[in-house]
């Protein structure tokens, strides 16, 4: 395979997830100019099927579901990103620090990241966000940046562990380089495909908690996002009243954003661990047969 | 056994902790704790009820410590206070009797899942590039990248709405009596196999991913070479040399998984309106029930703990080397 100084644009994965993001980007930076009518205003009568009016029908309340697919979209990638990020700078940081610096250090952030990892996710944030009361998609950003960082930060340690061992940084040790200055500029930088899978991942797993929380009424039903969409869908009976266009587009907007996102993730980690790729199929059969592998 | 004495120690700090959040998240937000935590109650509870479930919730004259301590003890001596809801229902019984819909739901689920997630990881590590890897990996990804509650609601919308092939609430007839009839079970079946194909869905994938690479990286290893040399069939050596020590890993990612299962058969649940600890969660959300909300982390983190202590248990009977440590 033809090594290349930016390995993403060879990777189909790669490329497919990376167009789907920026799609749904340019979707909900140019929202206004897609749509004329206003997200949360009442446009029309409840319920209407799509048409040329209404490309995607109304809801219960008669809002026009394109619209507030578009506008939702910038909620969704705002707190997807958002708290992706803030998930990511808290793992990494705890698990540089827990790896280099090892001894006390060490066992106190890790038996921090365990028990956090063995408390089950989903419940915790139901528990917070139902006192928090109807929660805006910021709170909800934050709380989940505050509870979800412990697996990135298992990781990163674990990789931290193994890069310490490095010359590089035995020599910058002699060096008598301060240790954050090694943390910073000699370790973060050969954990880079790691940061980068935990913050792809992070960013899954924050749109996919937030649409979840909102979805189970534990967000602010005002704001316009998948979620709430998915939550008002759901209490107007919109399947068994047979306005399938209310609850599948906000559907199907998740997963097509959650389909794009982890093309780009496993495209990452197979540069990251070039022995899981899947490769060029074509190209490959050659080698398979010259190497007796995949027979059965 | 150290090993399993010093998880079992483990396990009762994290669920101290759940507890721990209980206790000071009503104190925490603004305004005064015992308004928030039996608001929703208003003026329906009788006083003895409400000086007994402040009590429960360690809203007792004294210092803070004296509080936790009293909370510490109600829930340990099993007392996590009666639903607002259903009142006068303990929290114990509410959620108990949804734990068996959820934990038959999850554990079929895992299990299920967990089988056919692994065989198509052996075949497609060992099988690698060729199509049929190429359709497990690709489906994995698009199936563990979808969110659960987006799955259902399609699953549901499919098979529920428009086919009509299965019922789309409850877990069984409503018409029937429970009893263990072939009627009945058959019903249950029933009610509960779309749930659980949705859960199983959402599940696959990621064993498959987890076990595929797991193999790939082991299949460059010398002793599966020396096995292959000694010209021993390739299912010997697929199964018995490659996938054997390729489940270990997989069998720890299993308690991570975990987690995913109990936040998946939650929104499950819901769009099914199957009666578990889901259903009674988000009827609690609305009715801002907060003694079953707080009682749902708590029995979901004690769940979890054990599905994580029964995993640990099969490591050390899977990795021998554990047992000496």
């Amino acid at each position: 395979m033809k090594t290349s100084s930016f390995p993403l644009i060879h990777n189909r994965k790669a490329m497919v997830g990376a167009l789907i993001v920026a799609f749904i980007l340019a979707v909900a930076i140019a929202a206004p100019l897609l749509t004329s009518y206003d997200p949360s205003a009442r446009v029309g009568r409840p319920h209407q099927a799509p048409s040329l009016e209404h490309w995607l029908g109304t809801t219960r309340i008669g809002q026009d579901v394109f619209a507030r697919l578009v506008y939702g979209a910038r909620t969704s990638l705002a707190v997807g990103f958002g708290a992706g990020l803030l998930i990511t700078i808290v793992g990494t940081a705890l698990g540089i620090i827990a790896g280099y610096r090892g001894g006390k250090i060490d066992e106190i952030i890790s038996f921090f990241t365990n028990m956090v990892l063995v408390v089950p996710n989903l419940p915790l944030l139901l528990v917070l966000a139902a006192f928090i009361g109807q929660a805006s998609p910021w709170v909800i950003a934050l709380i989940l940046g505050c509870t979800s960082w412990a697996w990135g930060a298992r990781v990163t340690r674990a990789e931290t562990l193994s890069v310490k061992q490095k010359d590089y940084v035995k020599s910058a040790e002699m060096m008598g380089e301060p240790r954050w200055r090694i943390m910073t500029f000699e370790i973060f930088p050969n954990l880079i495909s790691i940061v980068g899978i935990n913050f792809i991942g992070s960013v899954i797993f924050a749109i996919i908690t937030q649409a979840t929380l909102e979805f189970l009424g534990l967000g602010d039903p005002k704001v316009v996002s998948w979620g709430t969409m998915l939550y008002a869908a759901q209490k107007a009976s919109a399947l068994s009243v047979g306005a399938w266009w209310d609850i599948l587009t906000p559907c199907f907007a998740l997963a097509f954003l959650g389909i794009g996102l982890s093309l780009l993730n496993f495209a990452v980690d197979e540069i990251a661990n070039p022995r899981l790729r899947t490769g060029n199929r074509l190209g490959r059969w050659s080698a398979l047969i010259r190497s007796g592998e995949g027979r059965l | 056994m150290a090993f399993l004495l010093r998880r079992l120690c483990f396990y009762l700090a994290a669920f101290v902790a759940a507890a721990t959040i209980n206790f000071f998240l009503p104190r925490l937000m603004p305004g005064d704790p015992v308004q928030i935590m039996f608001s929703s109650a208003g003026a329906e509870l009788p006083p003895e009820s409400l000086q007994a479930l402040k009590l429960t919730f360690g809203f007792v004259d004294g210092p803070l410590w004296q509080q936790y301590l009293t909370y510490l003890g109600s829930i340990f001596s099993g007392d996590l206070g009666r639903s607002i809801k259903y009142f006068p229902l303990p929290v114990t019984t509410v959620l108990g009797n949804a734990l068996v819909w959820t934990v038959g739901l999850m554990g079929t689920a895992t299990i299920v899942s967990f089988a056919l997630g692994t065989f198509l990881g052996i075949l497609a590590a060992w099988r690698r590039g060729s199509l049929f890897d190429v359709i497990v990996s690709v489906g994995a990804i698009f199936a563990t990248s979808v969110p659960a509650v987006v799955t259902s609601l399609i699953v549901v919308f499919t098979f529920g709405f428009t086919l009509g092939w299965f019922p789309t609430g409850y877990s069984a007839d409503p018409a029937l009596d429970p009893a263990f009839t072939f009627e009945y079970l058959g019903s249950v079946l029933y009610h509960g196999i779309l749930p659980m194909l949705t859960l199983c869905a959402v599940l696959t994938g990621g064993f498959a991913v987890t076990m595929r690479n797991n193999m790939i990286n082991l299949l460059g290893e010398d002793y599966i070479v020396m096995a292959r040399a000694k010209g021993l069939s390739d299912t010997r050596v697929m199964l018995w040399y490659a996938a054997r020590n390729a489940l270990l890993p997989t069998v720890s990612s299993l308690a991570i998984a975990i987690g995913t299962v109990l936040g998946g058969s939650l929104v499950t649940e819901v769009v099914f309106n199957y009666p578990g600890l889901g259903n009674i969660l988000y009827q609690a959300i609305l009715a801002r029930d907060y003694p079953v909300i707080q009682g749902q982390l708590l029995i979901m983190t004690a769940t979890m703990l054990i599905a994580n202590f029964v995993v640990d248990v099969s490591y050390v009977l899977l990795d021998p080397r554990l047992k000496r440590a």
